[in-house]
């Protein structure tokens, strides 16, 4: 699988950024991802609206290969695990857990996790409610605005738009990180971005299929 | 007219009721009745104000009076027309003529206007005449058992089929027909249609059906159009658009006082807001009996104003093209149109709104918004002299229509895939519908697309044991009905005043720009921004003087092919103008100076010209044939020239031309320009030029609501499926990869052939520019031609307070040249 790193140090920690959607913390051994929204495929087909079964292959295999890559014994999940209900893609996600054991997965409980706590106790995944503390950083959902503890969040999708001739428009998904907190980009490939107003004092790691763009 | 029908008791009765009000038919409402009479389909052509209603309704009327036998209780005429906002006054005009006569029948409106209670009393028994639009018809069908509601329907009318038959729309009033034809025996189908440059062919694609017999009746009366160009006190030889404007305002006044009440008609939402500040300031007095009217302002309160033009309660109101149709305005007296009108068609529709009664004159007054559109006042005023008219071309294969008609069928009746198929194929649009992409179609509702394994748990319509396909989900006929139809709104906001009460709408691009406390313009108020919830704008109203004026997208009107004729045959007149030429004579400096320092362009002609500036050197190119030509042809010249030298341009536009501008010398000369516009490998070089899929891309907003692969969120009930949420580029980018084979995705590419690239007109422009001699001039100043293009693009990049004193020391610069 292609891909491309770019690395950053963080609160004395050392943290790579890869294009295929995730970060990975040295120290810790961790791949941190966010928003994977597996079973949003399904859950589109189950009303009628046909969505390859190919998305959630193809996110599920940059998964492996992140975890195969890295060596990965921690995965952390800062919320959006799954989208809806549980439906077949979920079928997907159990085979992929199951072949994994060893695997650490904890999760961030974010606005679409609604499920019943017996449904992640079956795919054995640690969930917190709100937030989970690994100092130097507090991983949650939702991006905060206040706070001096320095986060890693998702949630929003972000990313940046480039704008380039006759009205033309490129829009990247990217990391997004300030002196307080990083924001992931959705680990999913069949989500949205958000675009943000750009600000001084952050900066946007945007990034292509073979490159990393920093805005 | 044949003496049988004459002496009919059916036909007498209507004579009668006619004379009881003074009043005769006209011959094309005698030769509809007869026609009718005798069995015929067919198509209306006459213009408004000459009871083109009446000569479909009363045909029925009469035959119904001559042979009640025939008729069985239900539904009798299916009135289609494409505006709400008719439903309701047609209702009320063939109420009246109904008791009148002495019928007991009952004349019903159904839309998404409709209380429930009435909806459920039609479907126990329908009204003898029900009014609907095409997409409440569709929904019609998407109920259980609805073949019954048209078993008995002896006549099916479309009105306005003008309007309807360039779009999607159209397709769906296709579909419909075809559906009615196969479930009532002997109904007959009638368009009625303002005149449009493809008569022929409209009729032929709205009754393509050989069993029935066809009919053109084409009304002799003629609306009189008086149409005055208002001239500016003197000519600036430098035009700039809008900068006119507010200078034009004074004129504007005494024409209002002297007239009951005024439309006065602008382009965009954004110019109407503008035009409103700009009148108010100018007779403070006008407070109160001043309106603004468009798709944008809430619907309670564009009622009100319409209630208020009806009882002349208004002096007059500033409208886009949200008012080009719908009800007869009697106390309108006198129209005013603000800058170009793009088309011919548009134009004297606009033109029409005034003087309704028939035999009255419809006044309407042009303004010119910089000094160009003069040019362009004398050419629609020579257009309008020959009722040349735009020809509406109907759209062919459009798969997303298709799709959402067979599932609509599916949650209604369901249905027989060869019996479909056969209904498809009877249609204009569907004619050359091939085996395949049939089944492509069913597969992509049966099982999502190609491979069945993809689409695991797809299920939205399925076949049963007796081979019918149903959609058995009742969360997906939900979801179903509530996207139906073919348009296809942008993201609107919904905006609210924090004590309560809507003004309007506003697109949640423009609001994303805003910051709380930020003032912006809307309904002619000036309006602060509180903040934004559940898709909903809330503000107060603002104490700044200046705000913002909303850009609606998709605001700008291309100018037509007919109207760029008309144009370049002016400009090629205007050296040497008629003695009736008022506005040509007028305009004598900006074109001797225009002459003098490059030239002006002969119908044969071409001209490319090349100016050179501190600000680096601009290729002009005037091919006058509308903004998004403009936009193809410029992307692909500054293509061919790249290859003989790699440059980087600048692009800028209007609708008589365009602009590249560079840092560096354009290799551009008598000897190559023949090769820059060839028309050989033309778009081959035009799809090299462009970013086809981007295109595409954008154009497939539209598709994927249309064919249910996005839910429309609905301003004000957002709050529904919003797990469901998507956007059609997130979509696009999904099928593009995963089943690029998707019709759906080809539709896309065509249309961005079609209707952005305007293939066809593309390929005729190139053909006339290669027979023209090419004329290249040398400058080192702005020309009268080249200057509002300058200007636009300026536009793009400065706020408007520096755009002013940019515009006016280039004025300067340029006079200083000349007088050296």
């Amino acid at each position: 699988m292609i891909y491309a790193e770019k690395q950053i140090l963080i609160q004395e920690e050392l943290l790579i950024l890869n294009n295929l959607r995730a970060l990975f913390w040295q120290r810790e051994n961790a791949l941190i991802v966010s928003d994977l929204h597996i079973g949003k495929s399904a859950h589109f087909r189950k009303h009628g609206i046909p969505i390859s079964v190919n998305v959630q292959h193809n996110d599920l295999d940059r998964l492996s290969f992140l975890i195969a890559h890295y060596k990965v014994k921690k995965l952390i999940v800062v919320g959006d695990l799954f989208h809806a209900e549980v439906n077949s893609d979920m079928d997907v996600f159990k085979i992929w857990r199951d072949q994994r054991p060893n695997l650490e997965i904890i999760l961030i409980k974010g606005n679409h996790d609604k499920l019943k706590d017996i449904v992640y106790d079956s795919f054995d995944i640690q969930c917190c409610k709100k937030e989970l503390c690994l100092s130097p950083f507090k991983f949650i959902h939702e991006p905060k605005v206040k706070g001096n503890e320095f986060t890693i969040c998702g949630h929003i999708h972000p990313g940046v738009s480039i704008k380039s001739k006759g009205r033309q428009r490129i829009k990247l998904p990217c990391f997004q990180v300030s002196h307080t907190q990083i924001i992931l980009p959705a680990f999913s490939e069949f989500t949205g971005l958000a675009i943000s107003k750009k600000q001084k004092s952050t900066s946007y790691y945007a990034f292509t299929q073979s490159s990393f763009f920093k805005f | 007219m044949s003496k049988v029908f004459q002496q009919s008791q059916g036909y007498k009765i209507i004579e009668d009721w006619m004379a009881s009000k003074a009043n005769s038919p006209f011959k094309f409402q005698e030769q509809t009745w007869t026609k009718y009479h005798n069995g015929f389909s067919g198509m209306v052509v006459a213009p408004t104000g000459f009871g083109k209603t009446f000569s479909v309704f009363l045909a029925v009327v009469i035959d119904y009076l001559n042979y009640p036998e025939k008729y069985k209780k239900g539904l009798k005429l299916l009135w289609v027309s494409p505006l709400r906002s008719l439903a309701k006054d047609l209702a009320k005009a063939m109420t009246i003529a109904v008791e009148e006569i002495g019928l007991d029948w009952e004349v019903a409106v159904r839309n998404g206007d409709t209380p429930t209670n009435i909806r459920r009393k039609q479907e126990r028994l329908m009204p003898d005449v029900l009014i609907v639009t095409p997409e409440t018809l569709h929904l019609l069908f998407s109920q259980k058992k609805n073949t019954r509601w048209f078993k008995t329907t002896k006549c099916v009318a479309v009105d306005e089929w003008h309007e309807l038959i360039g779009n999607k729309r159209g397709i769906l009033v296709e579909l419909a027909m075809a559906r009615l034809v196969k479930i009532s025996e002997d109904i007959k189908i009638w368009g009625i249609t303002a005149t449009i440059g493809n008569l022929k062919e409209a009729g032929e694609v709205l009754i393509p059906y050989p069993e029935l017999k066809t009919v053109m009746i084409t009304a002799k009366e003629k609306k009189k159009i008086k149409v005055v160009t208002v001239l500016p006190d003197e000519v600036e030889v430098l035009p700039w658009a809008g900068h006119l404007g507010k200078s034009m305002a004074s004129k504007i006044i005494p024409i209002i006082h002297e007239n009951n009440t005024t439309l006065i008609f602008t382009n965009t939402r954004g110019q109407s807001e503008l035009w409103y500040q700009i009148i108010l300031e100018a007779d403070p007095d006008l407070a109160g009996l001043l309106a603004i009217h468009h798709g944008s302002i809430d619907k309670k309160l564009r009622n009100w104003i319409e209630d208020n033009i009806s009882e002349g309660n208004l002096k007059a109101v500033v409208c886009t093209s949200s008012l080009d149709l719908g009800v007869d305005f009697k106390p309108v007296d006198c129209v005013i149109q603000i800058g170009s009108a793009k088309g011919i068609a548009r134009f004297m529709q606009r033109a029409g709104r005034s003087g309704h009664s028939p035999y009255e004159v419809s006044k309407i007054y042009l303004i010119p918004t910089h000094s160009l559109e003069i040019i362009e006042a004398a050419a629609l005023r020579e257009a309008v002299g020959e009722r040349r008219v735009e020809a509406r071309e109907p759209m062919v294969l459009t798969f997303d229509v298709m799709v959402q008609f067979m599932v609509t069928l599916a949650v209604g009746e369901g249905f027989k895939a060869n019996e479909v198929y056969d209904l498809l194929l009877s249609t204009h649009a569907f004619s050359m519908l091939t085996d395949d992409e049939f089944a492509w179609a069913i597969q992509f509702i049966t099982q999502g697309g190609n491979t069945l394994k993809s689409y695991e748990e797809f299920h939205k319509v399925e076949q049963d044991d007796n081979g019918i396909y149903r959609a058995k989900s009742r969360r997906i006929s939900m979801l179903h009905r509530m996207n139906m139809g073919a348009i296809v709104s942008e993201a609107m906001l919904r905006v609210k005043f924090m004590s309560g009460g809507y003004i309007g709408m506003i697109e949640e691009y423009f609001v994303t720009k805003l910051k709380p406390n930020d003032s912006f313009v809307l309904a002619g108020r000036v309006l602060e921004l509180v903040h934004i919830k559940d898709m909903t704008a809330f503000v107060r109203i603002s104490k700044a003087k200046k705000a913002i004026t909303p850009s609606w997208l998709g605001g700008r009107l291309p100018l037509t092919s007919y109207m760029s004729h008309f144009l370049r045959k002016k400009l090629s007149d205007s050296l040497n103008p008629g003695i009736r030429e008022r506005e040509l004579k007028f305009l004598h400096p900006l074109i001797a100076r225009q002459s003098e320092f490059s030239h002006i362009p002969k119908e044969d002609e071409f001209l490319v010209e090349m100016i050179n500036t501190k600000e680096g050197f601009h290729l002009f190119m005037y091919p006058f044939e509308g903004r998004l030509v403009h936009e193809v042809i410029s992307a692909l010249i500054a293509y061919r020239i790249s290859k003989i030298k790699p440059l980087t341009f600048t692009i800028a536009m209007n609708d008589y031309g365009f602009e590249l501008l560079s840092d560096q010398e354009i290799p551009i000369n008598a000897t190559n320009i023949g090769e820059i516009l060839s028309d050989e490998n033309l778009m081959d070089d035009v799809i090299a030029s462009i970013n086809a899929a981007e295109m595409a891309s954008r154009k497939f907003r539209d598709i994927a609501v249309i064919s249910g692969l996005v839910v429309q969120s609905m301003p004000g009930r957002n709050q529904n499926n919003k797990s469901l949420q998507s956007s059609s580029g997130l979509i696009f980018r999904v099928l593009d990869e995963n089943e690029p084979n998707n019709l759906l995705l080809r539709q896309a590419y065509t249309e961005v052939f079609n209707q952005q690239l305007e293939e066809v007109r593309l390929k005729e422009a190139f053909k006339r520019i290669n027979k023209s001699k090419l004329i290249i001039k040398e400058s080192n100043t702005f020309t009268p031609l080249s200057f509002p293009i300058k200007v636009d693009s300026l536009r793009q990049s400065l706020s408007s307070e520096k755009l002013d004193k940019r515009i006016e020391r280039i004025q300067k610069e340029v006079y200083k040249k000349n007088k050296k």
